[in-house]
């Protein structure tokens, strides 16, 4: 729901449950009050003329000003400023069927020592009849303002929330990678001014640490590469050198340690990369292409280790994804099937629209698959492996969002890599307003 | 070939020059931009070996001046950050070649000539060692004119076996140049024995010298002295 709805609601809500009812009370009350009061007025101003007709010594008709009255001749009298006023609905024509609300009042004159109680009453409007009144003001107010309402909501809503709209579509292009820190349209509003300083305050936060970190895995690489790129070269000149068997195999050992430990370093930046978004996909490569490419390149390991692979590749499946993570994906797969392979074991790689699902036979996994794309797990224990090659597959099929799944089922490992639909991605470029406020909605 | 090397690590380029000077390579050593740009404008190379991370600055800086001077040498990065757009900016501003570090010297010496190779435009494209010959064109080998059925990657090793001969070339670096940086540890270091016993036998079948040999340990070489 959008907030110009949700405060729409909330105020016709409070207009309708509260203020409607009491503002309706409050007028009724005053307007039968103000009714009443004249009433009131002018039946004590008949009663007063009644009196001087009565001290005239005339006799008062039936009738005093269309009022009718009663003098009655009492004993005892009250003091001149006593009325007694009384109001009641009396059924006034039982055929018109019709009820009507009298007033009464009565007050006590002496005319020549003797006493008088003189009743005049009158008709005045009933309450159901000033409801009725009221009612048609009510409703017709109420239209008016759900109308207004409607109608200058919206566009109050768009130039009073205008910053903080401006500052969603800022976040929303937000991306770190820019390095770019966000630049937010200076409000006078003071929700919206202190949402900015914070939202600036985190996104700049951010930008430096994304670049603080960029730059240690940057470090951290070229510091680490140096020194190896350094070990290694020696280590090649020194087996050049004369050297005796022994020797060779000591160096033979080194130089295995330090090209696993130039693997690590490499792979570590490379998720690290990864992790930082660095290799976004700007155009679509097409797969079909680099898997047969992988395939022939893979041939001759596939052949040599006695294996018998299989495939089925369709043309023209092109995924969005950076050109050099293709490689870095199928190396990682095709290797990890030939690897661990059983002898005489089948490779099958199957590629269509929606999916690349590579499978191999080998010997069952020993731990929990779900933890198969950790960093440094191993299904089995393998010298030749550092176990990170699945934990980088599953980190590119992450930021492309991919869907990735590994299944053991009748004795072959098989790794299914779904693409997400083309729809999908065309929705998520547009980025117009009306977008904006649907998102907000969610 | 004159190369300069720019590098501003001591150890390492003292590697380099090193066994460049082993291959016959005239090397020259610069440690800053400074130096290399006064070099590069008083004497002639042809090919230039360019660190990114230079002290007194960022080593892609010398392929503009390289251009603005136009100097014609051929450019190979040599780079610690492998990271995509040093290597997209290096290559489209003018390098033939990228190479991370750390890096066999095998590879880089195979790198260093095959930019030689395609630079010089009246170079034949047919490497031959006696009764071997190998054309990188049409990626076809002979021994003693008998067409060998090789695969792409046996042509590969065997081409780098003859670039870097009586070198002892480690399955490390077999391995890295055959399948890349980024294979995991693909290289089970059988593959690399079974590339070379399978090249063996086929020089062996078209009768020609078997100049593979195994260094005990530490992997194989090339060796030009077997008759």
């Amino acid at each position: 729901m959008k907030l110009v709805d949700r405060f729409t609601l909330w105020f016709l809500g409070v207009t309708l449950l509260i203020i409607v009812p009491i503002n309706s009370y409050i007028t009724y009350v005053s307007i039968r009050h103000e009714i009443d009061k004249s009433a009131v007025e002018r039946l004590k101003h008949v009663n007063q003329r009644v009196g001087e007709v009565l001290n005239r010594g005339e006799e008062p008709g039936e009738f005093t000003q269309g009022c009718r009255i009663k003098v009655v001749p009492v004993s005892d009298t009250k003091p001149a400023d006593y009325y007694e006023i009384t109001d009641r609905d009396v059924t006034h024509d039982p055929e018109l069927k019709d009820n009507d609300r009298k007033i009464t009042v009565t007050s006590w004159h002496t005319v020549n020592g003797q006493h008088f109680k003189i009743t005049s009453g009158d008709y005045v409007t009933r309450s159901e009849q000033i409801l009725a009144g009221l009612r048609i003001s009510i409703v017709s107010k109420l239209i008016i303002l759900i109308l207004l309402l409607v109608l200058t909501a919206r566009l109050a809503s768009r130039i009073v929330l205008a910053p903080f709209y401006s500052t969603l579509k800022k976040l929303q292009h937000f991306n770190l990678k820019n390095k770019k820190k966000l630049a937010l349209r200076p409000t006078r509003t003071k929700e919206f001014s202190e949402l900015n300083t914070y939202v600036s305050k985190m996104t700049d936060k951010a930008v430096d640490d994304y670049i603080s970190l960029k730059e240690f895995a940057e470090n951290a690489s070229h510091e680490l590469q140096t020194p190896l790129a350094i070990i290694r070269s020696k280590l090649e000149l020194l087996s050049e050198s004369d050297i005796r068997g022994e020797q060779a195999v000591l160096i033979s050992d080194m130089q295995n340690s330090v090209d696993k430990l130039t693997h690590i370093n490499r792979s570590l930046v490379l998720l690290s990369r990864l992790e930082n978004n660095e290799y976004e996909a700007r155009e679509e490569v097409s797969l079909s292409k680099y898997t047969k490419d992988a395939m022939g390149s893979f041939g001759d390991l596939i052949t040599l280790k006695g294996l018998h692979l299989e495939y089925k590749v369709a043309d023209d499946v092109d995924v969005k994804l950076h050109a050099s993570l293709v490689d870095i994906l199928l190396n990682n797969l095709i290797g990890n099937a030939i690897r661990h392979n059983i002898p005489n074991g089948r490779i099958e790689v199957v590629l269509d629209k929606d999916c690349l699902r590579i499978s191999n036979t080998g010997v069952p996994p020993t731990g929990n698959p779900e933890e198969m794309f950790q960093r440094f797990k191993k299904g089995t224990q393998c010298n030749h492996s550092i176990g990170i090659g699945l934990s980088i597959v599953k980190q590119i099929c992450d930021i492309n969002s991919f869907k990735i799944r590994y299944q053991f089922a009748s004795s072959l490992h098989m790794v299914t890599i779904a693409f997400p639909a083309a729809s999908n991605s065309s929705k998520l470029l547009q980025n117009d307003e009306r977008y904006l406020h649907e998102k907000i909605q969610l | 070939m004159k190369v300069l090397l720019i590098e501003d690590n001591v150890e390492l380029a003292s590697s380099i020059s090193e066994f460049l000077a082993r291959e016959g390579y005239i090397c020259e050593v610069s440690y800053n931009i400074r130096d290399a740009q006064d070099r590069l404008i008083s004497f002639q190379y042809d090919c230039v070996l360019l660190d990114i991370m230079l002290p007194d600055g960022n080593g892609l800086d010398i392929l503009s001046f390289m251009r603005m001077e136009r100097i014609q040498s051929s450019i190979l990065i040599l780079s610690a950050k492998n990271s995509l757009d040093d290597k997209v900016i290096g290559l489209e501003e003018g390098a033939d070649d990228y190479l991370t570090k750390p890096f066999h010297l095998p590879e880089l010496h195979a790198r260093l000539r095959a930019i030689y190779r395609r630079k010089k435009l009246n170079g034949s494209n047919i490497i031959a060692f006696n009764e071997i010959s190998l054309n990188i064109d049409t990626l076809e080998a002979r021994v003693n004119d008998i067409l060998l059925d090789m695969t792409r990657k046996e042509f590969d090793l065997l081409l780098y076996f003859i670039v870097n001969k009586n070198r002892v070339l480690s399955r490390q670096s077999i391995a890295a140049h055959l399948w890349g940086d980024y294979t995991d540890n693909l290289a089970n270091f059988d593959f690399v024995y079974q590339h070379v016993k399978n090249i063996r036998k086929k020089i062996s079948a078209a009768n020609g010298t078997d100049y593979i040999g195994t260094v005990y340990g530490l992997g194989y070489k090339f060796n030009t002295s077997k008759q």
